[in-house]
């Protein structure tokens, strides 16, 4: 064809678009709809009435109403974590018994046997090994009881429903309702959760719940939270209510996370996300009986044992930086006390400690080890006459011992408080920076999701600690 | 072991801290305000002056100097600077004291003009910042964009003739679409029409107009006029309006005498128990929102319902098509039904 030709035609079609108007591609998009929306009418033969029986109907009428959608929400939310959290309990010990306190001493008098060098048995059995262990024995019972569970609700079509009781309170923040599932999943793990929030299609919304999961306390957090209320703050108060001052202080900073979740997804949706596309939509799905087995046999394929690898892979290393900054010796100091020194001036800034810091430091990969470290931590600097020797992360037995351990530290009632705190905010484990990474597919948001808790730990814990000092 | 103040440590963290936010806060953040500053050269204001000069002269307005230096946020020293150089190079020119715009100067002043236009409809169609932010933001872009980027976003947006606001955007080659209509105030008792301009200057009245919630396209039906008010009917709302806010409104009168639906209504103002034909999505609800309403079958002659009402207000589920979607207020006022 001539150039001529081809220049005529251009013409042609711009003066064509010209002519036939703004609305015309809209009119024809729907015009093509309503004519599918026809031909199923005329094709498509289906019984109205049968549709949306009267069962599903009924259940939905009571979990959405006014006087029972939200008693029934919080208690079937709160079964689920007081089951995770209850019944994990033996399964946890159980595999502590095995893998920390028979396999760990059967691999070190091995490894004795064998003649193998300190370090490298040390680096390898006290470092690598005993981080994975505890990894494992932590994380895999809650996460084979939560998971289930939560993926059941979400079968049998329960979870959208609570979507839809709560976007009100969601869209306020600027966020959707469906961040109330990825949330309540942070409960169980904040990578998990993050990988959930793929069920929100709205590019903002996503992202939000991507960015403030971390405000749920995650499984591997819940322990140390209840520890430390336990000694600390249960200590406070007469002992007939010390355990229930401290469960309530335990849910006081969970829900002063979900505060911080909607106080943060509000200044996002106003600031950096202010011109992201944001649309709204919720299908709420007839109900249906779950299928058991293939829902537990999914949800531990796919959620349990992917997040438990990913945090194993971590762990690892973590582990042997661990055992190698507490016996790498530099003057006659070794790293790990160095850098306790180091930080410890900036750590009483924040009511905290220089071990607390190292720990939360070395402990990136896996919350679960936060504990154990800071108790090594502390034998290390102290002296106390506990634990296994440097760099090997042990927990003790009965709660006292433990207390004696941290108070030799030099810690007080505001530490303890802090440590809660900072516990809820704090950067994301490794594993759960990994999985932003991988869902966002953008360092920015990233950096974002790890440094701001970060930010926001440092600066709540400084306001507590300043206003404990002028008060007390 | 320690020893400090807490209150000197407070002080020093409080100022710290307002500093950053006086620093850095949206819009009015000193370190945006010095960046504009410093952005803002002679181009913008030469750009800025041809666009206020080409709106004048539309609406059959004259402009000389002190009206121009009122208009414009800059310095008058820069403003006269820009005005010499602009006289120099032949884009505008002086009658006596008037200010008018050269053929080559309006044709510049129109590609300004359709720059702010297209990023505009382009913030509209694929990004979710609100309504209010779209002027300030086409503001400050359309300095900043190529002949070729201008393209390629025209091309993009599907070459669109209307930004949201319903004002025509200038071809490349500098053709524009009339805007049909008359400004609302001047339509009688009983007319009806469509919306199809909404003046989004100043921006005190079209903040009013956003929170009335009119929208583009809608149908109306003038039910009162006078020097008080302006009482009109649209999508089974009654919305009154002051004479100055309405004159921001173009309506175009129906030429044929079209049946009007009267029951009309939006899909928001659906009660329990009612059902009801859906008509259509309001052109208001653009881009991927829309797209996302029509695969959920949300299409003209479809049934709906209500399924669930929220025990927090919204969003509400509605039936359509076998199957229960919620949708908030604000979405569900997009659609457009008629009761049975």
């Amino acid at each position: 064809m001539k150039q001529n030709n081809i220049d005529n035609i251009i013409e042609l079609s711009n003066e064509l678009r010209w002519q036939i108007g703004d609305e015309f591609h809209d009119n024809l998009t729907e015009s093509i709809y309503a004519d599918a929306a026809d031909i199923v009418k005329d094709s498509v033969r289906s019984n109205d009435s049968k549709r949306r029986f009267r069962l599903d109907a009924k259940i939905d009428k009571i979990v959405t109403s006014k006087r029972f959608g939200f008693p029934i929400m919080f208690l079937i939310l709160g079964t689920v974590l007081w089951l995770t959290i209850q019944g994990a309990n033996y399964p946890s010990s159980l595999l502590a018994n095995l893998l920390l306190d028979t396999i760990h001493p059967a691999l070190k008098s091995g490894a004795a046997s064998l003649g193998m060098p300190w370090w490298l048995d040390g680096f390898l059995i006290d470092g690598v090994y005993l981080a994975v262990a505890w990894v494992i024995a932590v994380m895999l019972p809650p996460m084979a009881i939560f998971f289930p569970m939560f993926t059941l609700l979400e079968d049998f079509g329960y979870l959208p429903r609570v979507a839809f009781n709560l976007d009100a309170l969601f869209n306020k923040s600027g966020a959707h309702g469906k961040q109330a599932l990825t949330m309540s999943m942070g409960f169980g793990c904040n990578a998990a959760g993050v990988v959930a929030a793929r069920i929100i299609d709205s590019p903002r919304e996503r992202l939000i719940a991507i960015l403030t999961n971390n405000f749920s306390l995650c499984n591997g957090r819940w322990p140390t939270q209840i520890l430390i209320a336990t000694i600390f703050i249960g200590a406070v108060v007469p002992k007939s209510s010390s355990s229930l001052v401290s469960l309530l202080a335990v849910i006081g900073v969970a829900v002063l996370g979900m505060a911080f979740m909607f106080g943060v997804s509000w200044g996002l949706s106003k600031t950096v996300l202010k011109g992201e596309v944001s649309t709204f939509n919720l299908e709420l799905p007839p109900y249906r009986p779950p299928r058991f087995w293939k829902t537990i046999y999914t949800s531990l394929i796919d959620r349990t044992l992917i997040v438990l690898w990913r945090a194993i892979v971590f762990a690892a290393p973590a582990g042997a930086v661990i055992w190698l900054i507490s016996n790498i010796h530099i003057g006659n100091e070794s790293i790990a006390a160095w850098a306790i020194n180091g930080m410890d001036g900036f750590g009483f800034l924040l009511g905290l400690n220089g071990v607390i810091l190292l720990a939360y430091i070395v402990a990136i990969p896996a919350n679960e080890i936060v504990i154990p470290t800071i108790l090594m931590l502390t034998v290390l600097v102290t002296g106390v006459g506990v634990g296994e020797g440097a760099g090997v992360m042990f927990e003790l037995d009965s709660i006292n011992a433990t207390a004696d351990v941290l108070k030799a530290g030099g810690w007080t009632l505001l530490t303890a408080i802090n440590l809660m705190l900072f516990s809820l905010l704090h950067n994301p484990c490794s594993t759960t920076i990994y999985t932003i990474y991988k869902e966002t597919n953008s360092v920015k948001w990233t950096v974002v999701a790890s440094v701001m808790p970060v930010i926001l730990g440092f600066i709540v814990t400084f306001l507590v600690a300043q206003l404990w000092r002028l008060i007390f | 072991m320690y020893t400090y103040n807490p209150i000197s440590a407070l002080l020093v963290f409080f100022v710290a801290g307002g500093l950053l936010y006086f620093l850095f806060r949206p819009a009015k953040g000193w370190y945006w305000v010095l960046k504009n500053q410093f952005i803002s050269n002679e181009k913008t204001i030469i750009e800025d002056v041809l666009k206020q000069l080409y709106h004048f002269e539309n609406s059959n307005n004259k402009v000389d100097m002190k009206t121009l230096v009122h208009m414009l946020s800059f310095s008058n020293k820069r403003i006269v600077d820009a005005i010499n150089k602009m006289t120099v190079n032949d884009l505008i020119y002086f009658e006596s004291d008037i200010l008018k715009l050269t053929e080559k100067g309006r044709e510049y002043a129109l590609r300004i003009v359709r720059v702010h236009r297209l990023w505009e409809r382009y913030l509209a169609d694929k990004t979710g910042f609100h309504k209010i932010e779209w002027h300030d933001r086409a503001e400050s872009m359309e300095h900043r964009l190529n002949h070729d980027e201008v393209e390629e976003l025209s091309m993009h947006l599907g070459h669109p003739k209307f930004d949201p606001h319903g004002d025509p955007i200038p071809t490349k080659t500098g053709k524009m679409a009339q805007v049909k209509g008359v400004e609302l105030p001047l339509l009688q008792v009983g007319a009806v029409g469509r919306i199809t301009h909404i003046e989004d200057e100043p921006e005190v009245i079209y903040k009013q107009i956003l929170a009335e919630n009119i929208h583009m396209g809608s149908l109306i039906k003038v039910v009162e006029n006078n020097s008080t008010r302006i009482v009109f009917l649209s999508e089974g709302e009654e919305f009154k309006l002051a004479p100055i806010v309405a004159a921001n409104l173009t309506v175009a009168p129906l030429e044929k005498e079209v049946a009007v639906e009267d029951n009309v209504a939006r899909l928001s103002s659906l009660n329990e128990h009612e059902t009801a034909k859906i008509i259509g999505i309001s052109r208001e609800s653009r881009g991927e929102s829309r797209r996302r309403l029509l695969d959920l079958g949300f299409v003209k002659g479809a049934n709906v319902s209500i399924d669930l009402v929220n025990p927090l207000g919204e969003p509400n589920a509605y039936l359509i098509k076998g199957t229960s979607i919620a949708l908030r207020n604000d979405q569900a006022a997009k659609i457009l039904i008629k009761k049975d």
